[in-house]
């Protein structure tokens, strides 16, 4: 079953330009069509085609700046296509940006509980988890701490200990695995092993090529917003690293 | 549309833990902590009653609760309006991980203002009855729709204005400053038919000012023991009803978009 397609998806993003006076740059520009443009589109997604079904593990890799993170939260959700159509069938669960997005005057028991209902638990549901979530963040006595005094290593832990406690069928994953210290990093490891075997399909992004050819069984190749290349993992990161060793070299020469 | 609506439903622990939140935030770290809600308007009164009772001669038996009255009322507008402009980019953490309906956003503004304004509204209520008591008990049971009206308008606003403030960063202060005009064109210190000559063309400026309509619709239950005017009513809805479609409208076309904005 398809889960996931993305037919021709474009992404156009209008940037504003740094600075004030938009209001009136906007009625200078609407009236007279003659002063600068306020603003400039940035084509961060062009053509895309894709299709993710059922037991898919989908790995994206490409330089900075190549779409990886823009191509995520589209399928998300969180971006809608500027052109082109995407559909999702199932439940969605993503884990970027995560360290965000907490509310810095509550504490942690709270934070945990905003968080579960935002991803759709209710009072209950989330009484069952709090507690297990409490425990494997470790973040112990410091839960009732407000967020405000969290360094952001703790912020990491509670968060991706909120984000990885549902079960979503659609996992979204962009390189969450530089999480925390040593030893939560090999915690969060295990647990994502166990999350994205329980997914029906995994999209995820990563620059640690070792781990993604493991993890994957299709590697998508982002350049410039663009497909470079897609098909099964070994080739395309085999392509991918030849490719950015010619970079180096280049550099180097 | 049922959809939209459903799907805000569904996420009503998430906004209502972000009132509550919002209000425990307010009162962090003071003494009185709520208290201080129901002191300001009392205060305020307190002031307004001692230099505008010299003034226009006013009794304070019916000055009191006609001003505590209004300036709760317009506390409550005004919050909902310049903190609606505020309310996407508050909530952009959360914007920018999961979606959910934008309007969230603005209610959660809506339902922390509404609080305070319930507060104070609580006090109007001892003061009218203590001091003259309730003219007429059902005319004050006619309040509840009254204020159903009023929170309908009020997260119109609150979208209308959230959706403005982001497109344009200058609306927040175009608002503010209209805002600080509305309150001298809305009855809320005094009563302009008692200040100002019958032929005055101001007047109609205060009879087709919607804020008034609405204070009227409060007013009139609660402190005449009389119903509002039809036409009060109907400019009310009216108003309510047209804030609603540019609300509506502005979502439709921003609701996806609006993550770019931000």
């Amino acid at each position: 079953m398809t889960l996931i397609k993305l037919e021709d998806v474009g992404l156009k993003f209008r940037v504003r330009r740094a600075g004030k006076a938009q209001l009136k740059d906007f009625l200078l520009h609407g009236l007279f069509r003659r002063s600068k443009q306020t603003s400039f589109e940035v084509q961060a997604l062009e053509h895309i085609d894709l299709e993710v079904g059922e037991g898919d593990r989908l790995g994206i890799i490409g330089h900075n700046g190549a779409g990886k993170s823009t191509l995520l939260k589209l399928l998300a959700g969180v971006y809608p296509p500027t052109s082109g159509r995407r559909k999702v069938v199932g439940q969605i669960g993503a884990l970027f940006d995560i360290a965000l997005g907490f509310e810095v005057d509550a504490n942690g028991w709270e934070n945990i509980m905003y968080r579960g209902y935002l991803q759709g638990e209710t009072p209950r549901s989330i009484r069952e988890k709090i507690a297990s979530i409490a425990e494997f963040s470790e973040l112990g006595n410091f839960l009732n701490m407000p967020v405000r005094y969290y360094s952001s290593g703790m912020k990491v832990r509670l968060a991706f200990s909120i984000a990885t406690s549902i079960a979503p069928d659609i996992l979204i994953v962009d390189e969450i695995l530089s999480a925390g210290d040593m030893a939560f990093q090999k915690k969060a490891r295990e647990r994502m092993k166990t999350l994205m075997s329980s997914a029906l399909a995994v999209v995820v992004v990563s620059h640690d090529m070792k781990s993604l050819a493991l993890m994957c069984d299709r590697v998508l190749w982002l350049d410039h917003g663009k497909t470079r290349m897609i098909g099964p993992a070994e080739e395309v990161i085999e392509a991918y690293t030849k490719q950015s060793d010619k970079g180096e070299k280049r550099q180097a020469a | 549309m049922t959809g939209y609506f459903s799907d805000i439903w569904r996420l009503r622990y998430f906004w209502l833990a972000l009132v509550r939140n919002d209000l425990r935030r307010r009162y962090r770290g003071t003494i009185i902590g709520i208290g201080w809600s129901l002191l300001q308007p009392i205060a305020m009164t307190a002031v307004l009653c001692l230099i505008f009772g010299q003034i226009f001669h006013q009794n304070l038996r019916e000055f009191a609760p006609y001003l505590l009255t209004g300036l709760t009322f317009w506390a409550f507008i005004t919050a909902a309006v310049m903190q609606g402009c505020q309310s996407f980019f508050q909530g952009e953490s959360y914007i920018r991980q999961h979606p959910a309906p934008l309007a969230i956003y603005p209610l959660r503004v809506v339902l922390g203002a509404g609080f305070h304004f319930l507060l104070g509204f609580a006090i109007a209520l001892v003061f009218v009855w203590f001091l003259n008591g309730f003219g007429h008990l059902l005319a004050v049971l006619y309040l509840v729709p009254t204020f159903a009206l009023l929170f309908v308008l009020s997260w119109s606003l609150a979208v209308c204005m959230g959706v403005a403030n982001v497109v344009f960063q200058d609306s927040q202060h175009l608002i503010g400053i209209f805002m600080q005009m509305s309150f001298y064109l809305t009855p809320i210190m005094y009563d302009p038919h008692k200040v100002l000559d019958p032929s005055s063309r101001l007047l109609a400026l205060f009879k087709y000012n919607p804020f008034a309509t609405l204070l009227e619709m409060i007013r009139k239950p609660l402190l005449d023991g009389e119903l509002p005017s039809l036409w009060a009513l109907g400019a009310s809805s009216a108003f309510t009803l047209l804030a609603l479609c540019v609300a509506a409208l502005a979502l439709r076309c921003f609701e996806k978009r609006m993550i770019f904005y931000l």
